[in-house]
């Protein structure tokens, strides 16, 4: 599971597409992005191609607040990567953003102990910076700075 | 939609068995299509249908998989890359034959140890792209990470702890200790549980099923060529799938009430049994508490109850609902699901031994958890 002889562990990017671009580009500017659909108002996330609610192809970025609840979370306690070896323990979870009910994202707890976490606790947004142009929204408990 | 032709089981079959057999995927279904016929009493000629499901990367044809066994002619055919694993290719036998589609349908799942979790995790992978990039850069790679979070979530909602996931493990642990051909025997105690190792805690290395190399074959028929075949015919009295609005399993609306909620009420709309009729279950667990949010959603026990009710008890031999009597794939290795239809037929036939339920006569099968899910239940005479 070691990266290739004499280079350190990299971490995996996101490979960004049409429909991600966004995303990622407002990640870089500090910005958490969703889709919205134009006609009925709906976020999403994941980005799709179409509004499953209104059947509308009429989509456009929106920024979110950056706050939002924790749904659940599990330890990563091996590593499936070698850029996660050294990070052991590290905190996935998937968290609900307070601008519709259900809309969630999967994403990495920070700024906080395991024996600290639980489950619907505020967070907010913050981005850790992966490689020059990347950034991942992560998210830590609200109101902490 | 009533069916035209009642439809029976009546022949199953295992390949060889094993971590790293170095048979091909192509080997492995032959040997388990092979036994299945054998189990039925039939020939290749006999069969007109066959229905694969297979992962993308380990892909096993429909037609090509006539053409290795001889068969002449198929007059339906599915080879299936999506959703509830085993399950769909049962789904695709049991629609074929009750329509008369085909009148007799091989189903199988060929699985090759080696990146049975879904895809080979790319160890070196700097990229991810399409929704494996809102994933992998969190370090979100396998069933194991979403499945943490499952039992994280009950564990809130209900109060469920860690020794309750023990307490599954360990009763079909004992199943499998009278099960010759388990690969896992010895008795497990809640230390041997606690002390595996956390994969993403709170689940334990010991709440994952074993991959191996396999291949499962059952053979579905009308029942009427069922009577003349060599076996007890089983007969699948319901079937179901069900879905959630969002497919990735990290985001379905509600952990603790996925998928299976839906394919089990779907199941029990179409018959008239009930939860009460049922003496014998083969749930899926290729996570321990996949097999505990089915017990729920098949109404086995309360909603959010599965974790005293699994200690109590319950799954165990003369409890309410024996559960996994082959030891489950924890312990007899992953089959995809196919393991829990071939494991029901068996005792629903009388012939499970040491582990065998008196009198069984109905039974339910189940296979996968969150975005998709697929039950059944299967009866004899």
């Amino acid at each position: 599971m070691n990266a290739a002889e004499g280079s350190d562990p990299q971490p995996v990017l996101p490979a960004p597409d049409e429909l991600t671009r966004f995303f990622w580009d407002g990640a870089g500017r500090g910005r958490l992005m969703a889709q919205r659909c134009s006609a009925c108002g709906r976020y999403q996330h994941p980005p799709r191609p179409v509004c499953p609610a209104c059947h509308s192809f009429s989509l456009e970025p929106a920024e979110m607040s950056g706050r939002a609840v924790l749904y659940s979370w599990t330890v990563g306690s091996q590593a499936f990567h070698p850029w996660f070896e050294s990070r052991l323990p590290y905190l996935l979870a998937v968290v609900e953003l307070e601008e519709q009910r259900n809309l969630r994202l999967v994403t990495n707890l920070v700024e906080v102990e395991e024996a600290d976490v639980e489950i619907g606790m505020p967070l907010e947004v913050t981005f850790e910076h992966l490689a020059p142009g990347v950034d991942l929204p992560v998210f830590r408990p609200a109101g902490v700075r | 939609m009533a069916a035209r032709e009642r439809v029976a089981i009546v022949g199953v079959g295992y390949s060889t068995i094993g971590r790293r057999t170095g048979l091909t995927l192509d080997h492995l279904t032959a040997q388990a299509s092979v036994a299945a016929m054998a189990d039925a009493g039939i020939g290749s000629r006999d069969i007109d249908g066959v229905a694969v499901h297979s992962f993308p990367h380990q892909y096993v044809g429909a037609t090509p998989t006539a053409d290795l066994l001889g068969i002449p002619d198929l007059a339906y055919y599915s080879g299936s890359v999506d959703g509830a694993a085993y399950s769909v290719a049962a789904m695709h036998g049991y629609s074929a034959v009750a329509s008369g589609s085909c009148h007799t349908c091989i189903t199988i799942r060929t699985v090759h140890q080696a990146g049975a979790a879904g895809g080979v995790i790319p160890m070196q992978a700097l990229a991810a792209s399409g929704p494996r990039q809102f994933l992998y850069p969190y370090g979100s790679f396998t069933g194991a990470h979403w499945a943490g979070m499952y039992m994280r979530r009950h564990m809130h909602e209900y109060g469920t702890t860690e020794e309750h996931f023990g307490h599954f493990a360990m009763a079909q642990r004992d199943y499998a200790s009278r099960n010759p051909d388990a690969l896992f025997r010895d008795p497990l105690t809640m230390e041997d549980y606690l002390s595996s190792r956390y994969v993403t805690k709170p689940l334990h290395l010991l709440d994952c099923d074993y991959p191996v190399d396999s291949s499962s074959a059952l053979i579905f028929t009308t029942e009427e060529r069922a009577r003349d075949m060599a076996k007890k015919p089983v007969f699948i009295d319901a079937s179901a799938a069900g879905t959630t609005d969002v497919n990735d399993f990290h985001l379905v609306e509600d952990m603790t009430h996925s998928s299976p909620w839906r394919a089990a009420r779907t199941m029990w709309s179409r018959t008239d049994l009930t939860p009460a009729d049922v003496q014998v279950a083969g749930l899926y667990d290729g996570f321990t508490f996949i097999a505990m949010q089915w017990l729920e959603a098949l109404g086995f026990c309360g909603e959010g109850e599965s974790g005293p009710f699994v200690a109590e008890g319950n799954t165990r031999p003369g409890g309410i609902i024996p559960t996994n009597t082959d030891g489950g794939a924890c312990n007899v290795g992953r089959r995809h699901g196919a393991n829990f239809y071939i494991e029901v037929t068996r005792q629903l036939r009388g012939e499970c031994g040491d582990r065998q339920v008196p009198g069984a006569r109905v039974g339910v099968v189940s296979n996968a958890v969150g975005g998709f899910a697929g039950c059944a239940l299967l009866t004899a005479d």
